[in-house]
Protein backbone atom coordinates (compact mmCIF):
# COMPACT_ATOMS: atom_id res chain seq x y z
CA UNK A 1 0.00 0.00 0.00
CA UNK A 2 0.81 3.30 -0.79
CA UNK A 3 1.63 6.57 1.21
CA UNK A 4 -1.49 7.90 -0.70
CA UNK A 5 -3.78 5.22 -0.24
CA UNK A 6 -2.66 4.56 3.55
CA UNK A 7 -3.32 9.10 3.83
CA UNK A 8 -6.97 8.90 1.83
CA UNK A 9 -8.14 4.87 1.74
CA UNK A 10 -8.66 5.36 -1.84
CA UNK A 11 -6.01 3.95 -4.28
CA UNK A 12 -3.51 6.43 -5.21
CA UNK A 13 -2.68 5.57 -8.85
CA UNK A 14 -4.23 2.68 -10.88
CA UNK A 15 -2.94 0.89 -13.74
CA UNK A 16 -5.01 -0.69 -16.43
CA UNK A 17 -3.31 -2.65 -18.83
CA UNK A 18 -5.71 -3.59 -21.84
CA UNK A 19 -6.00 -6.18 -24.40
CA UNK A 20 -2.91 -6.58 -26.36
CA UNK A 21 -1.35 -9.36 -26.39
CA UNK A 22 2.34 -9.43 -26.42
CA UNK A 23 1.99 -5.55 -26.61
CA UNK A 24 0.77 -5.52 -23.13
CA UNK A 25 4.39 -6.14 -22.17
CA UNK A 26 4.46 -2.76 -22.97
CA UNK A 27 3.15 -2.35 -19.23
CA UNK A 28 6.64 -3.78 -18.04
CA UNK A 29 8.03 -0.09 -19.26
CA UNK A 30 5.82 1.28 -18.40
CA UNK A 31 6.18 -0.73 -14.28
CA UNK A 32 9.70 0.20 -14.74
CA UNK A 33 9.31 4.13 -15.04
CA UNK A 34 6.92 4.33 -12.71
CA UNK A 35 9.08 2.52 -10.05
CA UNK A 36 12.70 5.13 -10.80
CA UNK A 37 10.41 7.81 -9.90
CA UNK A 38 9.23 6.47 -6.76
CA UNK A 39 6.08 6.71 -8.07
CA UNK A 40 3.62 3.12 -6.48
CA UNK A 41 0.76 1.63 -8.25
CA UNK A 42 -2.20 0.77 -5.82
CA UNK A 43 -4.56 -0.84 -8.21
CA UNK A 44 -3.83 -3.12 -11.37
CA UNK A 45 -6.58 -4.34 -13.63
CA UNK A 46 -5.79 -6.59 -16.65
CA UNK A 47 -7.84 -7.76 -19.61
CA UNK A 48 -6.84 -10.27 -22.07
CA UNK A 49 -2.93 -10.25 -23.09
CA UNK A 50 -3.15 -7.50 -20.36
CA UNK A 51 -4.44 -9.65 -17.56
CA UNK A 52 -0.71 -11.38 -17.69
CA UNK A 53 1.58 -8.97 -17.28
CA UNK A 54 -1.06 -7.21 -14.85
CA UNK A 55 -0.72 -10.25 -12.95
CA UNK A 56 2.76 -10.49 -12.80
CA UNK A 57 3.46 -6.66 -11.58
CA UNK A 58 0.59 -7.61 -9.13
CA UNK A 59 3.12 -10.18 -7.69
CA UNK A 60 6.04 -7.95 -7.31
CA UNK A 61 8.04 -9.47 -10.00
CA UNK A 62 10.73 -6.88 -11.39
CA UNK A 63 10.81 -5.89 -14.76
CA UNK A 64 13.87 -8.41 -15.40
CA UNK A 65 11.65 -11.24 -14.10
CA UNK A 66 8.41 -10.25 -15.85
CA UNK A 67 10.37 -11.01 -19.27
CA UNK A 68 11.69 -13.53 -18.54
CA UNK A 69 8.43 -15.08 -17.27
CA UNK A 70 6.75 -13.83 -20.31
CA UNK A 71 9.12 -15.53 -22.41
CA UNK A 72 7.75 -19.03 -20.68
CA UNK A 73 4.40 -17.95 -20.98
CA UNK A 74 3.61 -16.37 -24.00
CA UNK A 75 5.12 -18.06 -27.35
CA UNK A 76 3.53 -19.08 -30.45
CA UNK A 77 4.12 -23.00 -29.81
CA UNK A 78 1.14 -22.19 -27.66
CA UNK A 79 -1.22 -21.92 -31.29
CA UNK A 80 0.57 -24.78 -33.39
CA UNK A 81 -1.43 -27.36 -32.11
CA UNK A 82 -4.72 -27.20 -33.54
CA UNK A 83 -7.93 -29.14 -31.87
CA UNK A 84 -8.74 -32.33 -34.30
CA UNK A 85 -11.81 -33.14 -32.06
CA UNK A 86 -12.75 -29.81 -32.38
CA UNK A 87 -12.45 -28.83 -35.67
CA UNK A 88 -14.71 -32.06 -36.36
CA UNK A 89 -17.23 -30.50 -34.50
CA UNK A 90 -17.02 -27.69 -36.34
CA UNK A 91 -17.15 -29.97 -39.75
CA UNK A 92 -20.34 -31.76 -38.55
CA UNK A 93 -21.62 -30.19 -35.19
CA UNK A 94 -24.78 -32.69 -34.87
CA UNK A 95 -22.05 -35.87 -35.16
CA UNK A 96 -19.24 -35.02 -33.21
CA UNK A 97 -21.19 -33.24 -30.67
CA UNK A 98 -20.63 -29.27 -30.99
CA UNK A 99 -20.90 -27.27 -27.62
CA UNK A 100 -19.82 -23.68 -26.14
CA UNK A 101 -16.56 -24.98 -24.88
CA UNK A 102 -15.10 -24.62 -28.69
CA UNK A 103 -11.13 -23.38 -29.81
CA UNK A 104 -9.54 -24.51 -32.77
CA UNK A 105 -6.43 -24.70 -30.82
CA UNK A 106 -5.35 -27.50 -28.43
CA UNK A 107 -5.09 -25.20 -25.07
CA UNK A 108 -3.07 -27.72 -23.20
CA UNK A 109 0.03 -26.10 -23.31
CA UNK A 110 -1.36 -22.81 -22.63
CA UNK A 111 -3.20 -23.51 -19.82
CA UNK A 112 -0.24 -25.46 -18.70
CA UNK A 113 2.07 -22.96 -18.97
CA UNK A 114 -0.25 -19.95 -16.96
CA UNK A 115 -0.07 -23.02 -13.88
CA UNK A 116 3.63 -23.09 -14.08
CA UNK A 117 4.06 -19.31 -13.87
CA UNK A 118 1.10 -18.20 -11.69
CA UNK A 119 1.21 -22.04 -9.97
CA UNK A 120 -2.08 -22.19 -6.96
CA UNK A 121 -1.18 -18.68 -6.32
CA UNK A 122 -4.71 -16.91 -5.74
CA UNK A 123 -6.04 -12.78 -6.02
CA UNK A 124 -5.23 -13.10 -2.25
CA UNK A 125 -1.31 -13.87 -2.77
CA UNK A 126 -1.06 -10.63 -4.86
CA UNK A 127 0.77 -7.75 -3.11
CA UNK A 128 -1.17 -5.20 -5.40
CA UNK A 129 -4.93 -5.25 -5.37
CA UNK A 130 -5.40 -7.04 -8.89
CA UNK A 131 -8.40 -7.47 -10.89
CA UNK A 132 -8.75 -9.46 -14.30
CA UNK A 133 -11.92 -8.63 -16.58
CA UNK A 134 -13.13 -11.62 -18.50
CA UNK A 135 -16.69 -11.57 -20.54
CA UNK A 136 -19.34 -13.82 -19.61
CA UNK A 137 -20.32 -16.53 -22.84
CA UNK A 138 -23.58 -17.26 -21.92
CA UNK A 139 -24.81 -13.40 -21.78
CA UNK A 140 -22.26 -11.15 -22.69
CA UNK A 141 -21.64 -9.43 -19.16
CA UNK A 142 -18.30 -8.13 -17.99
CA UNK A 143 -17.57 -9.94 -15.20
CA UNK A 144 -14.62 -9.10 -12.55
CA UNK A 145 -12.96 -11.61 -11.32
CA UNK A 146 -11.26 -10.72 -7.93
CA UNK A 147 -10.66 -13.76 -6.56
CA UNK A 148 -9.52 -17.18 -6.86
CA UNK A 149 -6.87 -18.95 -8.33
CA UNK A 150 -4.86 -16.16 -11.19
CA UNK A 151 -4.02 -18.96 -13.38
CA UNK A 152 -7.37 -19.72 -14.21
CA UNK A 153 -8.88 -16.05 -14.26
CA UNK A 154 -5.99 -15.23 -16.59
CA UNK A 155 -6.73 -17.92 -18.91
CA UNK A 156 -10.34 -17.48 -18.94
CA UNK A 157 -9.52 -13.76 -19.65
CA UNK A 158 -7.10 -14.54 -22.79
CA UNK A 159 -9.85 -17.23 -24.35
CA UNK A 160 -9.30 -15.30 -27.64
CA UNK A 161 -12.46 -16.33 -29.74
CA UNK A 162 -12.29 -19.07 -32.31
CA UNK A 163 -8.63 -19.85 -30.88
CA UNK A 164 -9.01 -20.97 -27.00
CA UNK A 165 -11.92 -22.60 -25.86
CA UNK A 166 -13.82 -20.63 -23.13
CA UNK A 167 -12.88 -21.49 -19.79
CA UNK A 168 -15.13 -21.98 -16.82
CA UNK A 169 -14.63 -19.90 -13.37
CA UNK A 170 -17.29 -20.10 -10.57
CA UNK A 171 -19.69 -21.76 -13.00
CA UNK A 172 -19.49 -19.56 -15.38
CA UNK A 173 -18.43 -19.82 -19.09
CA UNK A 174 -15.73 -17.36 -19.13
CA UNK A 175 -14.27 -15.60 -22.84
CA UNK A 176 -11.83 -12.86 -23.65
CA UNK A 177 -11.97 -9.94 -21.59
CA UNK A 178 -11.89 -7.78 -24.77
CA UNK A 179 -15.48 -8.45 -26.20
CA UNK A 180 -16.76 -6.98 -22.90
CA UNK A 181 -14.77 -4.21 -22.53
CA UNK A 182 -11.10 -3.89 -24.00
CA UNK A 183 -9.80 -1.47 -21.60
CA UNK A 184 -11.78 -1.44 -18.43
CA UNK A 185 -10.82 1.83 -16.57
CA UNK A 186 -14.34 1.53 -15.17
CA UNK A 187 -13.06 -0.86 -12.90
CA UNK A 188 -10.18 1.23 -11.38
CA UNK A 189 -12.92 4.36 -11.76
CA UNK A 190 -15.37 1.81 -9.41
CA UNK A 191 -12.36 1.17 -7.04
CA UNK A 192 -12.15 5.28 -6.51
CA UNK A 193 -8.25 5.61 -7.99
CA UNK A 194 -7.15 9.08 -7.92
CA UNK A 195 -5.29 8.64 -11.07
CA UNK A 196 -5.95 6.30 -13.74
CA UNK A 197 -2.78 5.66 -15.96
CA UNK A 198 -4.55 3.31 -19.03
CA UNK A 199 -2.69 1.46 -21.52
CA UNK A 200 -4.37 0.13 -24.66
CA UNK A 201 -4.28 -0.92 -28.23
CA UNK A 202 -6.28 -1.39 -30.70
CA UNK A 203 -6.27 -5.24 -32.42
CA UNK A 204 -3.85 -5.26 -35.57
CA UNK A 205 -6.57 -5.66 -38.65
CA UNK A 206 -5.88 -8.50 -41.27
CA UNK A 207 -3.59 -7.67 -44.11
CA UNK A 208 -5.54 -10.00 -46.31
CA UNK A 209 -8.46 -12.15 -45.67
CA UNK A 210 -8.31 -15.03 -47.54
CA UNK A 211 -9.94 -17.78 -45.44
CA UNK A 212 -12.72 -17.90 -43.18
CA UNK A 213 -10.44 -17.67 -40.09
CA UNK A 214 -9.20 -14.57 -41.38
CA UNK A 215 -12.53 -13.33 -41.77
CA UNK A 216 -14.06 -14.52 -38.78
CA UNK A 217 -10.94 -12.05 -36.65
CA UNK A 218 -11.50 -9.62 -38.64
CA UNK A 219 -15.28 -9.66 -37.54
CA UNK A 220 -13.95 -9.87 -33.96
CA UNK A 221 -11.26 -7.82 -34.33
CA UNK A 222 -13.82 -4.93 -35.87
CA UNK A 223 -15.97 -5.12 -33.04
CA UNK A 224 -13.61 -4.78 -30.08
CA UNK A 225 -11.62 -1.76 -31.84
CA UNK A 226 -15.08 -0.35 -31.76
CA UNK A 227 -15.61 -1.29 -28.48
CA UNK A 228 -12.53 0.15 -27.07
CA UNK A 229 -13.02 3.91 -28.30
CA UNK A 230 -17.14 3.50 -27.44
CA UNK A 231 -16.47 2.84 -23.72
CA UNK A 232 -13.56 4.61 -23.30
CA UNK A 233 -15.45 7.45 -24.65
CA UNK A 234 -17.61 7.08 -22.24
CA UNK A 235 -15.44 6.47 -18.69
CA UNK A 236 -13.16 9.62 -20.21
CA UNK A 237 -16.11 11.57 -19.60
CA UNK A 238 -18.01 9.51 -16.94
CA UNK A 239 -14.68 9.90 -14.86
CA UNK A 240 -14.30 12.36 -12.28
CA UNK A 241 -10.66 12.46 -12.11
CA UNK A 242 -7.52 12.03 -14.29
CA UNK A 243 -7.64 9.37 -16.81
CA UNK A 244 -4.10 9.41 -18.37
CA UNK A 245 -3.46 7.47 -21.73
CA UNK A 246 -0.34 5.98 -22.12
CA UNK A 247 0.16 5.15 -25.95
CA UNK A 248 3.29 3.39 -26.78
CA UNK A 249 3.83 3.59 -30.29
CA UNK A 250 5.93 0.47 -31.74
CA UNK A 251 8.01 0.71 -35.44
CA UNK A 252 6.45 -1.66 -37.37
CA UNK A 253 3.95 -4.19 -37.15
CA UNK A 254 3.34 -6.37 -33.90
CA UNK A 255 1.50 -9.33 -34.26
CA UNK A 256 0.13 -11.30 -31.24
CA UNK A 257 3.00 -13.73 -30.69
CA UNK A 258 5.99 -11.49 -31.68
CA UNK A 259 7.87 -12.46 -28.02
CA UNK A 260 11.23 -11.83 -30.20
CA UNK A 261 10.32 -7.73 -29.99
CA UNK A 262 9.95 -7.74 -26.16
CA UNK A 263 12.90 -5.63 -25.80
CA UNK A 264 11.43 -3.02 -28.24
CA UNK A 265 7.82 -3.38 -26.71
CA UNK A 266 9.40 -2.76 -23.57
CA UNK A 267 11.05 -0.44 -24.40
CA UNK A 268 7.92 1.69 -26.28
CA UNK A 269 6.50 1.35 -23.53
CA UNK A 270 8.56 3.25 -20.92
CA UNK A 271 9.38 5.60 -23.41
CA UNK A 272 5.32 6.20 -23.99
CA UNK A 273 5.63 6.49 -19.80
CA UNK A 274 8.52 9.07 -19.87
CA UNK A 275 6.46 11.22 -22.04
CA UNK A 276 3.92 11.92 -19.35
CA UNK A 277 5.97 11.14 -15.96
CA UNK A 278 6.53 15.04 -15.59
CA UNK A 279 1.96 15.64 -15.70
CA UNK A 280 1.74 12.43 -13.70
CA UNK A 281 4.20 14.00 -10.64
CA UNK A 282 2.37 17.08 -10.91
CA UNK A 283 -0.64 15.82 -10.14
CA UNK A 284 0.46 13.46 -7.77
CA UNK A 285 2.17 16.28 -5.96
CA UNK A 286 -0.70 18.54 -6.11
CA UNK A 287 -3.10 15.87 -4.65
CA UNK A 288 -0.33 15.44 -1.79
CA UNK B 1 -0.19 26.39 -21.24
CA UNK B 2 -0.74 29.87 -23.24
CA UNK B 3 -3.88 30.39 -25.10
CA UNK B 4 -3.70 33.58 -27.78
CA UNK B 5 -6.67 34.80 -29.69
CA UNK B 6 -6.68 35.93 -33.38
CA UNK B 7 -9.50 36.76 -35.18
CA UNK B 8 -10.24 35.93 -39.02
CA UNK B 9 -13.26 38.30 -40.04
CA UNK B 10 -16.05 36.43 -37.77
CA UNK B 11 -13.83 33.35 -36.69
CA UNK B 12 -11.59 33.66 -33.35
CA UNK B 13 -9.06 31.13 -33.94
CA UNK B 14 -7.46 30.34 -30.52
CA UNK B 15 -3.88 29.21 -30.35
CA UNK B 16 -3.33 27.05 -27.46
CA UNK B 17 0.00 25.78 -26.80
CA UNK B 18 1.64 22.65 -24.38
CA UNK B 19 0.03 20.77 -22.74
CA UNK B 20 -3.88 20.75 -21.86
CA UNK B 21 -4.44 18.77 -18.23
CA UNK B 22 -6.31 19.12 -15.28
CA UNK B 23 -4.00 21.92 -13.98
CA UNK B 24 -4.71 23.99 -17.23
CA UNK B 25 -7.88 22.84 -18.67
CA UNK B 26 -10.06 25.37 -16.60
CA UNK B 27 -7.83 28.04 -17.98
CA UNK B 28 -8.34 26.94 -21.55
CA UNK B 29 -12.46 26.33 -20.65
CA UNK B 30 -12.77 29.71 -19.34
CA UNK B 31 -10.70 31.60 -22.06
CA UNK B 32 -13.12 30.06 -24.73
CA UNK B 33 -16.10 30.24 -23.61
CA UNK B 34 -15.30 33.79 -22.69
CA UNK B 35 -14.74 34.47 -26.07
CA UNK B 36 -18.64 32.25 -27.13
CA UNK B 37 -19.65 35.21 -24.22
CA UNK B 38 -18.51 37.64 -26.12
CA UNK B 39 -20.65 36.49 -29.25
CA UNK B 40 -17.86 34.90 -30.79
CA UNK B 41 -19.34 31.51 -31.18
CA UNK B 42 -17.21 30.47 -34.41
CA UNK B 43 -14.38 28.99 -32.85
CA UNK B 44 -11.52 27.28 -34.11
CA UNK B 45 -9.08 26.18 -32.08
CA UNK B 46 -5.31 25.84 -33.40
CA UNK B 47 -3.60 22.85 -32.02
CA UNK B 48 -0.43 22.72 -33.52
CA UNK B 49 1.31 23.37 -30.56
CA UNK B 50 -0.73 21.34 -27.94
CA UNK B 51 1.56 18.55 -26.92
CA UNK B 52 -0.95 16.74 -24.84
CA UNK B 53 -4.59 16.42 -23.72
CA UNK B 54 -5.80 14.51 -20.99
CA UNK B 55 -9.44 13.33 -20.09
CA UNK B 56 -9.37 16.77 -17.85
CA UNK B 57 -8.62 18.68 -21.24
CA UNK B 58 -11.39 16.39 -23.48
CA UNK B 59 -14.13 17.31 -20.97
CA UNK B 60 -13.11 21.31 -21.36
CA UNK B 61 -13.12 20.78 -25.20
CA UNK B 62 -16.76 19.08 -25.18
CA UNK B 63 -17.65 21.87 -22.68
CA UNK B 64 -16.46 24.38 -25.49
CA UNK B 65 -18.47 22.64 -28.36
CA UNK B 66 -21.27 21.92 -26.26
CA UNK B 67 -21.47 26.10 -25.82
CA UNK B 68 -20.55 27.23 -29.21
CA UNK B 69 -23.33 24.89 -30.72
CA UNK B 70 -25.41 26.44 -28.12
CA UNK B 71 -25.13 29.71 -28.99
CA UNK B 72 -25.49 28.83 -32.61
CA UNK B 73 -21.78 28.54 -33.97
CA UNK B 74 -19.58 25.74 -34.07
CA UNK B 75 -15.97 24.41 -32.46
CA UNK B 76 -13.54 23.29 -34.29
CA UNK B 77 -9.71 22.12 -34.32
CA UNK B 78 -7.09 22.74 -36.57
CA UNK B 79 -3.45 21.39 -37.20
CA UNK B 80 -3.63 18.47 -34.41
CA UNK B 81 -0.67 17.02 -33.55
CA UNK B 82 -0.65 12.75 -34.51
CA UNK B 83 -0.42 12.06 -30.50
CA UNK B 84 -3.13 14.41 -29.41
CA UNK B 85 -4.95 13.10 -32.23
CA UNK B 86 -4.98 9.27 -31.30
CA UNK B 87 -6.28 10.64 -27.67
CA UNK B 88 -9.00 12.44 -29.48
CA UNK B 89 -10.01 9.40 -31.70
CA UNK B 90 -10.01 6.75 -29.37
CA UNK B 91 -12.11 8.90 -26.74
CA UNK B 92 -14.54 9.54 -30.00
CA UNK B 93 -14.05 13.23 -30.17
CA UNK B 94 -13.21 12.76 -33.92
CA UNK B 95 -16.56 12.05 -34.69
CA UNK B 96 -18.42 14.45 -33.11
CA UNK B 97 -15.86 17.53 -33.98
CA UNK B 98 -14.79 19.09 -37.22
CA UNK B 99 -11.15 19.04 -37.34
CA UNK B 100 -9.02 20.23 -40.04
CA UNK B 101 -4.96 19.67 -41.33
CA UNK B 102 -4.79 23.55 -40.89
CA UNK B 103 -6.27 26.65 -39.66
CA UNK B 104 -6.74 27.85 -43.00
CA UNK B 105 -9.81 24.68 -43.89
CA UNK B 106 -10.95 25.23 -40.56
CA UNK B 107 -11.53 28.96 -40.90
CA UNK B 108 -12.62 28.61 -44.65
CA UNK B 109 -15.02 25.69 -43.55
CA UNK B 110 -17.31 28.28 -41.71
CA UNK B 111 -17.82 29.71 -45.22
CA UNK B 112 -19.72 26.79 -46.65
Amino acid sequence: MTEATRRTGRPGVALVIGAGAIKCAAAIGVSKVLEDAGIGVDLLVGCSGGSMFAALLALGYDAATCEKLTLQMWTAEVTRRHDRKAMLRALMPKLFGFNASWGMIDDTLITDRFRKVYGDRTFADTKIPFHVVAADFENGEKVVLSEGKLADAIRASIAIPFVFKPWRVGGRLLIDGSLADPMPVDVAIRENASVILAIGFDNPYQRRINSPVRFAFQVTTVMTNNLLRANYAFHNLAYHSELILILPEFEGRVNAFDTGRLPHIIERGARAMEEQLPYVKQILAAAA
Amino acid sequence: MDVTVERHGEIAVVLVSGSIDANTAPDLATALSGQIQQGSTRLVADFSAVAYTSSAGLRALLGTLKEARLHGGDFRLAAVRPGVFRVLELSGFTSILKYFPDVQGAVESFAG
